[in-house]
């Protein structure tokens, strides 16, 4: 080989094996910022078998019930499913989510707080305090949560984020609450079920094995899209949440929420 | 194990439709390893080199298009028998009739697979008729290889262009991969003397081809791809922001498609270069402009030289009168509009442009008399880019009333409060885009001095900066890639 070209090619398989290598002992964090993986390693490596606590394959434009946590509690007496102050918090899947929930919340008579942290995983709300902080603030009786997108192709899930899980599902205490799992656009490492395993009854709605029309990024669901993966789990409630709200149809598509909080994937 | 191995090989190589093999993308990168010691040791054996160029260039096409692969060839195959013909008459009718022939069917293939649906839409309309759309797939790049062959067999007619004597030659100048999918328009009189005489890349030329591609990814997998993002949100839902927030997304989308394009661009220039080829510049800071006629010198100037050589002047170019260059100006752009996509805010953008053009020559003479002192040039970039960002909005908006909808709302629903709210949210979109404003304020020879600087650093430093690039597209990665916008047209 010519010597440019060898040291062109050596360039470029030095940075391939580093890439790799930083992917085999990922995570790797430079003071304190931990480098994303690339997820070469793990595609290189034999496929395992990831954890199916349920399937995932399913190509319905409908949800289909989770069957790690399928009956839902007998209905609190006490419970009414009219005015609520509902919370939204979660990810950048909250953009496509929430103005539709907007419009079924005014529609019948809700108050709806979303709040969306861009990047944000299980790991930032666990460790940040602030679902606890909205909770005492805007004192809901409504919890959604949309988590888990930017954790699909994390390993050893449950050991790395398990106790965030169940951090943030003790710090909406005895709030009715729904989390709703992330659109995987492929195979999750674990997040569905870690998140199945550590909420109530009637309180997951599994995403996995939806069909989406997905955004130019691939990963984000269209806002169309968005607003019908919102419109199944409204369909899905009453029959399998632990604590249906009053959603009829609204007539408008989209509506503004009542105060929407943003914060950055900078934000402590 | 190995059937899983083998298993995992094959589905690596084969076609996935939907996924197109990028420049930027691992996959490409791993086979370009490949690629480069092969072609490192063909130096000096030119028909291999030229047979081994065209099977990975026919290679990548396969995985960015399919069976379309075989469409591509024999295109190549008749346009290059076509041009022996041609050459080896003395027949103005056999030579008129080869071109008609070549040209119906390069035409005839890009208007059947881009267009038909198109022209069934409208006389759909026009009788009320109830035909079906024809389920038709857009083949990769077929408007940039389709713009070459033209070229080629036009240059050919004319004498311009000597026939190349193999169609291994021909497939080399139209499957180049580096330019194959997405540009810069290569012309022939330019290429084919290469493919003729090629050599090796200097040592410089390496670097310098490196570097550009380091440029094109950031530009393309990390600033492009990112505030993209956002952008998308604002045009999938016209009326669901504020008009500041609207007014964003527009800016956003003018940054975007420049830093998608150009970005492409440079890696297509950069990659060829490594490889010892020249491709022409297609970019130079287009957004720096002070008019139209200024902005098409510097945007896609592969297709403006290509519309202005291949349509415009054979149309009679400004040789016929006043009046005549403006509607040659004008029917140039609408070629221009409609080669970009066959829907009808894709020729508005193009005669738009068209208007926009001949208004200003014909203003020419009225606007020299203002001088050229700051607030003139700060108005009339101003105006400018106010023009070019204005109409991006029919450019990638989903119809015309969104994009109407979009303009509209800017100014109904403006309000400077949610400046502050926009900018805490969404900062690293402001640093990307306040990164782009700067990088094209600066001027060029501080970017040559800068290629320059990466050229003379140590290979370590280089590597360093090499895996840098690589790290932050996979911090800002999204976890599927997005298309070059220029691949759908």
């Amino acid at each position: 080989m010519r010597r440019n070209y060898l040291h062109l090619w050596l360039l470029l398989s030095a940075a391939l094996v580093a890439v790799i290598a930083l992917s085999a002992f990922s995570p790797v964090t430079i003071g304190s910022y931990e480098l994303r993986d690339s997820g070469i390693a793990q595609t290189l490596s034999p496929q395992k078998n990831l954890p199916t606590e349920f399937s995932a394959n399913s190509k319905t434009s409908e949800a289909s019930e989770n069957p790690s946590n399928p009956t839902p509690p007998a209905p609190d007496p006490d419970y009414s499913p009219e005015n609520k102050t509902i919370l939204f918090i979660g990810d950048s899947m909250l953009d496509g989510l929430y103005p539709r929930l907007a419009a079924y919340a005014r529609h019948n008579g809700h108050t709806l707080y979303a709040v969306i942290w861009y990047s944000s995983t299980s790991e930032i709300w666990g460790r940040s305090g602030k679902l606890k902080h909205y909770i005492g603030r805007l004192n809901p009786d409504y919890v959604f949560i949309c988590l888990g997108a930017n954790e699909l192709f994390v390993r050893d899930i449950a050991a790395k984020r398990g106790r965030y899980v169940s951090t943030l599902i003790s710090e909406i205490g005895n709030i009715p609450y729904l989390w709703i799992g992330p659109p995987n656009w492929r195979p999750d490492t674990g997040i569905n079920s870690l998140i199945a395993s550590n909420t109530a009854a009637g309180s997951f709605f599994l995403s996995d094995g939806m069909s989406f029309e997905r955004g130019k990024d691939g990963a984000h669901p269209t806002r169309q899209s968005a607003a019908e993966w919102m419109d199944s789990i409204i369909r899905w409630m009453p029959a399998n949440s632990a604590h249906p709200i009053r959603f009829d149809l609204p007539p408008q598509r989209y509506d503004r929420a009542h105060r929407v909080f943003v914060h950055t994937p900078d934000d402590k | 194990m190995i059937s899983d191995i083998i298993h995992r090989l094959g589905h690596f190589l084969a076609y996935s439709p939907g996924e197109p093999m990028l420049f930027s993308s691992g996959t490409f990168w791993a086979l370009f390893l490949i690629f480069i010691p092969i072609y490192s040791l063909l130096h000096g054996r030119r028909l291999q080199m030229c047979a081994f160029v065209v099977a990975f260039s026919l290679y990548f096409y396969y995985k960015s298009s399919g069976l379309f692969v075989g469409l591509l060839a024999a295109t190549s195959l008749l346009d290059w028998s076509l041009s022996r013909i041609m050459a080896s008459s003395t027949s103005a009718s056999v030579r008129k009739c080869c071109l008609g022939v070549s040209l119906g069917c390069s035409l005839g293939i890009l208007g059947y697979f881009k267009y038909a649906n198109f022209f069934l839409w409208n006389i759909n309309a026009l009788v009320a008729g109830n035909f079906q759309p024809l389920d038709l797939i857009l083949p990769v790049g077929i408007s940039f290889y389709t713009f070459q062959s033209v070229s080629y067999i036009v240059d050919v007619y004319k004498c311009r262009v000597t026939p190349t004597r193999t169609w291994l030659e021909y497939a080399f100048f139209l499957s180049f991969f580096p330019a194959l999918v997405a540009g810069p328009i290569v012309r022939a009189d330019y290429f084919l003397p290469q493919i003729e005489r090629p050599r090796h890349a200097t040592t410089r030329e390496m670097w310098l081809g490196l570097w550009l591609i380091i440029v094109g990814v950031v530009k393309k997998a990390v600033i492009a791809d990112y505030i993209a993002q956002y952008n998308d949100l604002i045009f999938e839902s016209p009326t669901g922001y504020s008009g500041f927030e609207t007014l964003m997304g527009v800016i956003g989308y003018t940054m975007q498609i420049y830093c998608d394009f150009s970005g492409y661009s440079d890696m297509a220039i950069g990659l060829a270069m490594i490889m010892g080829f020249r491709l022409a510049r297609n970019f130079d800071f287009p957004y720096k402009s002070r008019n139209l006629t200024e902005f098409w010198h510097r945007w896609h100037i592969s297709l403006s030289s290509w519309l202005r050589d291949y349509v415009y002047i054979p149309l009679g170019g400004n040789r016929r009168g006043t009046a005549r260059t403006y509607v040659n100006n004008f029917a140039t752009m609408l070629v221009g509009g409609l080669w970009h996509g066959a829907a009808w805010r894709f020729v508005f953008w193009g005669a738009m442009h068209g208007a926009g053009l001949a208004v200003h020559k014909a203003t020419g003479p009225l606007l020299g008399r203002a001088g050229d002192s700051w607030p003139v040039k700060s108005l009339s970039w101003l105006l400018t880019m106010s023009f070019v960002a204005a109409l991006w909005v029919f450019f990638r908006a989903d119809s015309f009333s969104d994009a109407s909808a979009i303009i509209g709302h800017i100014f109904a629903d403006f309000d400077p409060a949610y400046i502050v709210p926009f900018a805490s949210a969404r900062m690293l979109w402001l640093i990307l885009m306040v990164f782009i404003i700067i990088s094209h304020c600066l001027p060029s020879r501080f970017w040559r001095r800068t290629a320059l600087r990466f050229i003379h650093a140590p290979w370590i430093i280089k590597l360093i900066v090499f895996l840098t690039v690589v790290q932050l597209v996979i911090e800002l990665r999204t976890e599927s890639v997005a298309p070059f916008i220029y691949f759908q047209f």
